[in-house]
């Protein structure tokens, strides 16, 4: 039914990203956990990073999948990747220091399934679905841990829940001012769900050109950790936050130039002020 | 009875809110050609219409405005979690959600025409620059506008929901009023004025947008001009209606049965303006079709 319209030409085989995202996003998440052994929350820009190595992956995986045809269901693929993803990233962080390899493996379970269910149930026959769908779990269970330890500074379920209100001076427990309680999570899914979706969503065309696309995921990772960097002011220490925020509009800054540049590159041309241009047979 | 009285005028302002956001929303949408009118944007530069129009395609308006207002609430949450004045978080938050809508934007642009290469469709800066800056002024207003709703609606009213996800949900809600009410008007009465009027579009006019003005070129200024007269308070007075209509049937009949009350006024409501609608429908097909036959119309 369905017809491969486009294929991948040319660039990074999607295998080697995968493989490389998996590994350098757990990585990261790990890199975070020297905040319990320093007992800092100095540490926590490593979940921006996993994030953003999350998303790059998660882009290349869009691709893949909407290469079969699906154009509009481009944005509702990072709606799947994460609604799938928060799932597995919630009962995951029951589970203390293993957290993000139960993560990995629940939503991988959980996109299984998704993917078993659209391609086998729903009748769609897409031959990339159900790992495609698989991918899109991790990856949105891997930045929605990303973007909690960024704010909290940890990924257990106690660090997500609990925080402290300061009131003339008195340090009282609150359940309200942390990640869950203050809904944080929800931004968090919307920042990762437009910023997974966007680069494939923004280059798609037969000029489509992969580091380009690849450019553009990065810049909207750096984008999403700057604001959530923000955010983290109210929860970590500001010293730590600040550390992210650094981070994050340093590569923010190099990353959107590099696009701009890769964006002259591919352009057909580059005006100011000009009027249309005349094509042949008009 | 001051309780309600103070609800119902917390109403009104939301409602009030709720009108300048609807509106700020679709005029900027239109500007920057997101929703469903964007695929004959995008469309154009590959049937050989090569334009001066903006091509923002970030998301559907609904994810993009959830992410937005979203962020915009977060924000104003985290500064008002550090004691920072509530007017202050808002306004501050609003600024760094406006932020990161046009850094998206002019993403979207630069990519979605430079893929477009080999129909030769130019990437314009000054486009770029004078339509991005338009456009976050909008979603600015859009933005603001609805986070103070929600603050409203947390704050005064005492919606159990934290300020974040009362952000996401009327987000989402804002960006649904704006695509449905204000993109028909932007799609056929201004892309394809250079079609019949309810011709629809025939493959043939596929791309064929409307890219010249009486003197020189048309830019996506000028679709905001156009929609803001009808298309953009049209949207505003439905997501007014959506926030004023909601909060009113819950602050009035929320007390009886057990919070039943507000469900059956709501269920209620939506019988009215089903009927109004169906109405409506039989009565534009009455007075103004069917279509005449193209023989008749060329006569």
């Amino acid at each position: 039914m369905t017809v491969k319209i486009e294929v991948i030409a040319g660039g990074i085989p999607h295998t080697k990203i995968m493989v490389a995202g998996i590994i350098a996003s757990l990585v990261c998440l790990y890199l975070s956990y020297l905040n319990v052994v320093t007992n800092t929350e100095m540490f926590s820009f490593f979940g921006g990073l996993a994030v953003i190595v999350a998303l790059v992956w998660g882009s290349n995986t869009i691709k893949v999948l909407c290469s079969y045809g699906i154009g509009t269901g481009v944005p509702s693929a990072g709606m799947i990747a994460f609604g799938s993803g928060v799932i597995a990233m919630l009962l995951a962080t029951k589970f203390g220091v293993a957290a993000p390899i139960v993560a990995l493996v629940l939503a991988a379970v959980v996109g299984l399934i998704l993917g078993y269910l659209s391609n086998e149930v729903l009748n769609m026959k897409i031959p990339a679905m159900v790992q495609s769908l698989t991918e899109l779990a991790v990856v949105g269970a891997f930045t929605l841990m990303g973007f909690a330890v960024l704010m909290t500074g940890g990924f257990t379920f106690a660090a997500l829940t609990t925080g402290t209100v300061t009131i003339l001076g008195l340090s009282l427990p609150s359940f309200q001012a942390t990640f869950m309680g203050g809904c944080l999570i929800a931004v968090a899914f919307m920042l990762g769900a437009l910023a997974i979706q966007h680069p494939f969503n923004a280059c798609l065309g037969p000029g489509w050109t992969q580091d380009r696309m690849l450019m553009l995921a990065a810049e909207c990772g750096f984008l999403s950790m700057f604001v959530a960097a923000i955010m983290s002011f109210a929860l970590i220490t500001a010293g730590s936050a600040l550390i992210s925020l650094i981070i994050a509009l340093v590569g923010w800054g190099y990353t959107y130039m590099q696009y701009i540049e890769f964006s002259k590159r591919d352009a057909a041309s580059w005006l100011d002020a000009k009027p249309i241009p005349d094509v042949e047979g008009q | 009875m001051e309780n309600i009285v103070f609800g119902i005028g917390i109403a009104a302002l939301t409602g009030a809110l709720a009108t300048v956001a609807g509106a700020a929303e679709d005029t900027e949408s239109n500007i920057g050609s997101q929703g469903d009118p964007n695929s004959q944007v995008q469309l154009a530069p590959q049937m050989g219409f090569l334009h001066r129009i903006f091509n923002k395609a970030v998301a559907g308006e609904p994810p993009a405005y959830g992410l937005w207002c979203a962020l915009g609430a977060g924000l104003a949450w985290a500064f008002m979690a550090m004691q920072i004045n509530a007017v202050l978080a808002i306004v501050l938050g609003s600024v760094i959600a406006v932020f990161v809508q046009g850094v998206y934007a002019t993403t979207a642009y630069l990519g979605r025409t430079a893929s477009l290469k080999k129909f030769g469709q130019p990437v314009y800066v000054d486009i770029l620059k004078s339509m991005t800056t338009v456009t976050m002024a909008h979603a600015f207003v859009a933005i603001f506008c609805t986070v103070t709703l929600c603050y409203l609606m947390n704050a005064a009213l005492g919606h159990p929901f934290p300020l974040p996800l009362l952000g996401l949900l009327w987000g989402i809600a804002l960006g649904a009023a704006g695509s449905a009410v204000g993109n028909p008007y932007y799609g056929k009465e201004r892309q394809y004025q250079n079609q019949k009027f309810g011709a629809g579009v025939p493959i043939s006019a596929s791309g064929n947008i409307v890219r010249y003005a009486e003197a020189g070129e048309r830019n996506s200024l000028d679709n905001g001009f156009f929609t803001a007269k009808l298309g953009g308070p049209a949207s505003g007075v439905c997501f007014g209606l959506i926030v004023f209509l909601e909060l009113w049937r819950t602050i009035l009949f929320e007390k009886i049965g057990a919070g039943w009350g507000a469900i059956i006024v709501g269920v209620l409501m939506i019988l009215v303006f089903t009927i109004i609608d169906r109405y409506i429908e039989v009565w534009a097909r009455k007075t103004y079709g069917p279509y005449a036959k193209p023989e008749e119309a060329s006569s």
